[in-house]
């Protein structure tokens, strides 16, 4: 398990912009010290540490007021690696498919698609119910069938 | 039967059981349309998830490695904010639900909590030890998350007498002494630069590790270290603030092993 890069990228997905992200896995770290006595026992450090991230973005977004302005323009082309054309082609339109989601079902499926959670797991970390988190990761990925080649259509 | 594409979507994350799940097995298999769907969603869950390893793999900046860093090597610190903290939690949520729930926290006072969180950070980093990602390792978490020595650890902790170590031992173990519940707690450290450092208590069968920290850099690259002489500050604060009387000396300590550990009042 290496949880500081899930951090990481599941605060990317959350933001959409990698400085911020990076900002609220450091508050969160910070945070987690003092409030070690708020996790319940049973639960899973990564989705507690998911909460956590998303708890202090949610209190950065109100504290900035600034919603609206958020982009990421530059996002997808950080991820230049030594994979292949062909490969980082799919890398950016996965990528840039999942910018255009709205927040809730990106993190529906950042949680569930992307860092591995159940159901249940993913919806406590938004605090929703498991049907609201269920509908939001269906009409996601719809949406990601449809942006991300036509074959969204089901016959 | 009609299934809804809600329902595909649960059983190919692996959502469903019993027999909701055998349903819609019989059902794809029944129905070539289903299966197409099934692989439809496959498909998509393995693209998003061959999309994002790569992140994985990047550099993490040196300021959160930092700030991870001081987070699994501050119990002491987060601890005594959290006695406090946890307190006032209790407190409140006493007052909000009525005693029942004072009842049923799971507060504990003194050492819990902190460490686990602590060791999960610094694991989750993978601080560079091998050893702590293998089976084989001296540090496993209990079916109740906890974290217990186990290995060469425990045997270190079970067995060995600060007096008879030598320079060699794989372990090295620093004071003995009891925790304000009558625990015998020990004070450790792996061998090797930067190693860990932490105390664990005997609790049941278990030495259970209450405090785990990145040791000390050491300029002696790795080699063996002293155990006490090098023990980090904020270990050294965690023990004082959980330590009832004075740690054991020789024949104390001789004594307690003999006694298998067994938590006393002083």
């Amino acid at each position: 398990m290496a949880l500081l890069p899930r951090l990481r990228r599941f605060a990317r997905n959350l933001t959409r912009n990698p400085h911020d992200a990076d900002d609220m896995v450091q508050i969160a770290i910070e945070r987690a010290i003092t409030r070690a006595d708020q996790r319940q026992p049973d639960a899973r450090l990564d989705g507690w540490m998911f909460k956590i991230v998303r708890n202090a973005w949610i209190d950065e977004v109100r504290s900035r007021g600034r919603r609206d302005k958020i982009f990421a323009p530059e996002a997808a082309g950080e991820h230049v690696g030594s994979e292949v054309i062909e490969q980082e082609m799919t890398l950016m339109s996965v990528q840039a498919a999942m910018l255009r989601l709205p927040e809730e079902q990106r993190m529906a499926v950042g949680l569930v698609l992307i860092e591995g959670l159940s159901y249940k797991e993913a919806a406590e970390v938004l605090e929703v119910p498991i049907g609201t988190l269920t509908s939001r990761l269906a009409r996601g990925r719809e949406a990601l069938q449809v942006l991300l080649g036509g074959e969204g259509e089901i016959a | 039967m009609t299934i809804s594409d809600e329902t595909i979507m649960a059983y190919s994350d692996g959502e469903l059981g019993g027999e909701e799940r055998a349903a819609v097995e019989r059902a794809i298999r029944e129905n070539p349309e289903l299966e197409k769907r099934l692989a439809r969603h496959r498909a998509l869950r393995d693209r998003i998830t061959l999309a994002y390893s790569a992140e994985l793999s990047e550099p993490v900046p040196e300021r959160l490695l930092a700030a991870a860093r001081r987070a699994a090597t501050s119990p002491t610190t987060g601890k005594i904010i959290n006695l406090n903290a946890a307190q006032a939690a209790m407190a409140r949520q006493a007052a909000r639900a009525g005693s029942r729930a004072a009842n049923e926290s799971s507060y504990k006072p003194g050492w819990r909590s902190l460490g686990g969180i602590a060791a999960g950070i610094l694991l989750g980093l993978g601080v560079g030890y091998g050893l702590w990602q293998q089976g084989g390792g001296p540090i496993a978490r209990d079916a109740g998350g906890a974290l217990i020595a186990t290995g060469g650890l425990k045997s270190a902790l079970t067995t060995q007498l600060a007096s008879e170590q030598t320079p060699t031992s794989r372990v090295h173990i620093g004071i003995t002494f009891q925790d304000r519940a009558g625990r015998f707690c020990r004070s450790f450290a792996l061998s090797g630069a930067a190693a860990p450092v932490g105390v664990a208590c005997h609790h049941g069968a278990e030495w259970q590790i209450e405090s785990l920290m990145r040791g000390p850099a050491g300029e002696d690259g790795g080699q063996y270290r002293t155990a006490g002489t090098e023990m980090p500050p904020l270990l050294l604060k965690s023990i004082e603030a959980e330590i009832s009387g004075e740690p054991l000396d020789q024949a104390a300590e001789a004594e307690a092993r003999q006694q298998g550990w067994q938590a006393a009042a002083r």
